[in-house]
């Protein structure tokens, strides 16, 4: 294999590399194969759009904005519902390819807790919990920002399904260790950090919000110090458990990779990166074995955690 | 089925080959982009990163290609940072750009009197048709119909080609449509001799109602503008009872349809539907999109 040196396993799930493609990001898995030189390949994860029990049309438009060195979204998780990507998307996905992860979000525990039982009865690998969308009334991120709410929602869904869960947190909260910790003790077997901070732009010839929901998540570099000293927080609480972290946000080449490396995370998510290129994973790939090359690292975990304060 | 549309998309760092500035901000850009050329239909976009500065990309629809000489070339308006920044880039300097993408316009044989409307910056992909149908559909023929408030982004040329049911007075045309053989018009509200004065519809409704019945059962409508303008031709459409097909924009972030940021609701008979304007359109069947 090519990329042995990247090679992992994450909670149990052969990651060819340590690359994650986010949530939101790259629809239901096959999008970004229409552009030429991008291969699953060059990726460990793909995490899935986000999943509810019914189809959700969305929120109005405009949905997306660029920010300096970010952008603001408020999707409002349009998606298909879950009966119908369990059967009729994900027999589409070639599972060799990479590992395939489904997100599943929620307005109730039980919702959250049925469109797991749904993807527990599938060929995806491993199922996301995502409660931290910022860009619905209920649910989401409503729940993140309560360590009650979250472990109760991490428990519902442990009690229906032995794939490997990850739970996707929430800046948006005051002690995301404590969170964290909550939701390991609730069967969490790795955790997300960070999912997008909340904000909004307005356009000044009308005065109206630029964003449909008023409100939109914030992704890109802007957030990137943000979510490094979050994944160095949780990590302080997951190491102890031995649960892996998935780093992101804002991360778009090797140097910002192998900083949330070094904060602890095993994975490195990208998101907008792929907006701004496409086939940014290759170059990380490249750039990561270079630079473990020159500082003579052998195994990825090494790095891992590797802070030195 | 997915699967057919694999590596259809191509990323490119194109060299910035001819770049021209006409009146109010606006610009022709030729860049060297070979594999886009290679299959970009009319109707298709580009997804352009106009600068380091502000990465997330901005769609601009294909004007021109030269499959042989390998470059596309776009028509855009400067409005806010991403085209003031994509302004500045000289002869020779590197843009990366990622296309074709999009469901191009589908010619309708069938009805082969092609009317195309094209208004401000929707004039591009009507000059991208106009050219595919003149190389390609020689039993088509197509009349075209252009709308600006601002000064056309062209010298205008006074037309040798006659057009059905308009006046004498509006003679003006662009001149490589007119070198092409294909007739056109332009219409603005802002007074400018040769040029229709009043909404490109109205244009539209001259020419329409001057056909023989006969005539007019053959006619398709095929538009790119702003939306109040295609609201505008969907109606006529429906009032002829004529088959249209309109080019949307939406604020876009990925343009290969992983992110549902540019969808637009689409109702046909299973009912309602959040569509995405990068790969279920840009070109959708007006009754859809419009009620
Ligand atoms: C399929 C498609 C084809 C297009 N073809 C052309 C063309 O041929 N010529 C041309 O001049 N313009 C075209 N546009 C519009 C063009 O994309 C916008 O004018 C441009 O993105 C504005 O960017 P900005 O940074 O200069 O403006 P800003 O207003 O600063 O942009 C801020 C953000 O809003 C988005 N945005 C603003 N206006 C639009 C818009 N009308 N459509 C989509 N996104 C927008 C930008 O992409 C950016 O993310 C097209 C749009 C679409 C969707
Ligand atoms: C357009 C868009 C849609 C998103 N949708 C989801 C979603 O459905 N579920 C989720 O858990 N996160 C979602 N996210 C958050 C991302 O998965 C990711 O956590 C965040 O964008 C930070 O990473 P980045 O800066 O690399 O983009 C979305 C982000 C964007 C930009
Ligand atoms: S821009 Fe992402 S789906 Fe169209």
């Amino acid at each position: 294999m090519p990329n042995s040196i990247l090679s992992s396993s994450f909670c149990g799930l052969n990651f060819q590399t340590p690359l994650v493609l986010l949530s939101g990001c790259v629809g239901f898995g096959n999008e970004y194969t229409r552009v030429e030189g991008f291969s699953h390949a060059d990726i460990g994860g793909v995490c899935l759009k986000g999943t509810t029990l019914h189809a959700r049309p969305g929120n109005p438009t405009h949905r997306v904005y660029e920010t300096p060195s970010g952008m603001l979204n408020a999707i409002g998780l349009q998606n298909p519902g879950a009966h119908k990507v369990v059967n009729d998307i994900l027999p589409t996905l070639d599972m060799n390819e990479t590992q395939f992860i489904a997100n599943v979000s929620g307005s109730t525990i039980e919702e959250y807790q049925e469109v797991t039982r749904l993807f527990d009865n599938s060929a995806i690998a491993a199922i996301e919990i995502n409660i931290s969308c910022p860009n619905v009334k209920e649910g989401g991120v409503t729940f993140g920002n309560d360590p009650d709410m979250s472990a109760r929602v991490v428990e519902a869904c442990r009690s229906v399904t032995s794939k490997p869960i990850i739970t996707k947190l929430s800046p948006n909260q005051t002690d995301i260790g404590e969170s964290a910790r909550r939701c390991i003790d609730a069967g969490s077997d790795a955790l997300s950090v960070i999912n997008t901070l909340m904000g909004m732009a307005i356009d000044t010839k009308t005065r109206k919000p630029v964003i449909g929901n008023i409100q939109g998540g914030l992704s890109g570099p802007a957030i990137k110090p943000i979510a490094l000293l979050k994944v160095h927080q949780v990590y302080q609480v997951a190491k102890l458990h031995n649960v892996p972290i998935i780093g992101q946000g804002g991360i778009t080449n090797a140097n910002d990779a192998i900083e949330f490396m070094i904060a602890g995370a095993s994975a490195i998510g990208i998101g907008t990166g792929l907006f701004y290129n496409p086939l940014i994973c290759k170059k990380i790939n490249n750039d990561i074995k270079d630079y473990l090359a020159l500082n003579n690292i052998n195994v990825l975990s090494e790095l891992i955690g590797s802070i030195d304060i | 089925m997915l699967k057919d549309y694999r590596n259809a998309i191509f990323v490119e760092e194109a060299k910035v080959l001819e770049h021209h500035a006409f009146e109010e901000g606006q610009f022709v850009l030729r860049v060297d982009a070979p594999k886009c050329a290679a299959t970009a239909k009319p109707g298709q976009f580009a997804h352009i990163q106009c600068d380091l500065q502000r990465l997330m990309r901005r769609p601009l629809s294909i004007m021109r290609v030269s499959v042989d000489e390998g470059w596309v070339e776009f028509l855009y308006k400067t409005v806010g940072d991403g085209t003031e920044l994509l302004s500045a880039k000289k002869v020779g300097e590197l843009v990366n750009i990622m296309g074709p993408i999009g469901r191009p316009f589908e010619l309708n044989k069938e009805k082969p009197n092609a009317l195309l409307l094209g208004g401000g910056v929707g004039i591009p992909p009507m000059v991208c048709l106009a050219e595919q149908i003149k190389n390609e559909e020689t039993a088509m023929s197509p009349t075209v119909f252009m709308g600006s408030e601002v000064p056309f982004p062209f010298d205008r040329k006074t037309s040798n080609l006659p057009v059905n049911g308009i006046g004498s007075d509006v003679s003006d045309s662009l001149p490589l449509l007119e070198a092409w053989g294909v007739p056109s018009r332009l219409a603005s509200l802002q007074g400018y001799s040769g040029v229709y004065e009043g909404y490109i519809t109205d244009l539209a409704r001259d020419w329409l109602s001057a056909l023989s019945d006969v005539e007019r059962s053959q006619v398709t409508i095929y538009s790119c503008g702003p939306t109040p303008m295609l609201k505008a031709v969907a109606a006529l459409a429906k009032e002829f009872d004529l088959p249209c097909q309109v080019s949307l924009e939406e604020y876009m972030a990925c343009a290969v349809g992983g992110c549902a940021g540019c969808v637009v609701k689409v109702t046909t008979d299973e009912g309602e539907s959040m569509k995405r304007v990068c790969v279920d359109g840009p070109v959708f069947d007006a009754t859809t999109v419009f009620a």
